[in-house]
């Protein structure tokens, strides 16, 4: 199984924001971008991208537990893949996927650097998964630090 | 064999993952079925040739003369019961 190196490949420390703070959903997909942008893992044509896509086909989540959002984009705005976990300080509105009305309160996001979805599949199931399990969820909306947000998702990922 | 679409904006990381947890479900269920990820773009194409539709964005409530299921509940858990119910019974007319 290649699935432990396609993990790491995806979950960075760097990639990992505490207690963020944003008014609104365009500024804060704007400065996740900028963060991806920094560390190398996308292009700059990548935030307007995101923040597009997300207008036309939002990405909030309803879980049971924590609301979340996955913002992505075309696999041609990314250099590297990556995904950005932001534990929001505040909720940030988002709209609710697949309905496109509903606005929800979403407190952690996952914005996905996603190239080749073919060999990055495993790890994005396993990531929908823990959005079914709400211990999980707020396990990670409660975690302190950096290392132990890794820890609580490379438990659910590995 | 039976087919079923799942379509989102880019057709990159929604639609295949939500594509292969359905494939995943039914095979656990014995229920042999193709399932392909697509382009929200290419849907016109797409949904003449498949036997039901799982759609993850937003989506006019209009006849798509296949059964359309809402995919969310894959990536949420939550709902997962009933829309597998549906596909189920779709897959074993």
């Amino acid at each position: 199984m290649t699935m432990a190196t396609t993990n790491h490949t995806l979950l960075h420390p760097e990639l990992v924001l505490l207690d963020v703070m944003a008014f609104n959903q365009e500024e804060l997909l704007r400065e996740l971008s900028s963060q991806l942008l920094s560390k190398g893992y996308v292009k700059d044509s990548f935030a307007d991208a995101v923040i597009a896509r997300e207008k036309t086909f939002p990405t909030g989540l309803v879980t049971s537990g924590v609301c979340v959002a996955i913002p992505h984009t075309d696999a041609i705005h990314v250099v590297k893949p990556g995904i950005l976990i932001a534990n929001l300080r505040e909720p940030v509105i988002f709209k609710e996927m697949g309905n496109g009305v509903n606005d929800i309160k979403v407190e952690i996001i996952f914005l996905l650097a996603i190239n080749k979805p073919e060999s990055q599949i495993g790890v994005l199931k396993k990531l929908m998964n823990i959005f079914s399990k709400a211990d999980v969820l707020l396990e990670l909306k409660h975690a302190k630090s950096v290392l132990e947000t890794l820890e609580i998702l490379n438990q659910e990922i590995a | 064999m039976k087919k079923i679409i799942v379509a989102c904006g880019s057709g990159v990381a929604t639609s295949q993952t939500v594509a292969s947890k359905v494939k995943d479900l039914c095979e656990k269920k014995g229920l042999r079925v193709q399932v392909e990820a697509i382009n929200i773009r290419n849907l016109e194409a797409h949904i003449k040739n498949c036997d039901m539709y799982i759609s993850i964005t937003p989506y006019e409530k209009k006849d798509y003369g296949v059964p359309v299921v809402s995919g969310i509940p894959f990536l949420t858990g939550v709902g997962l019961d009933v829309a597998m119910k549906q596909i189920e019974e779709v897959l074993r007319k």
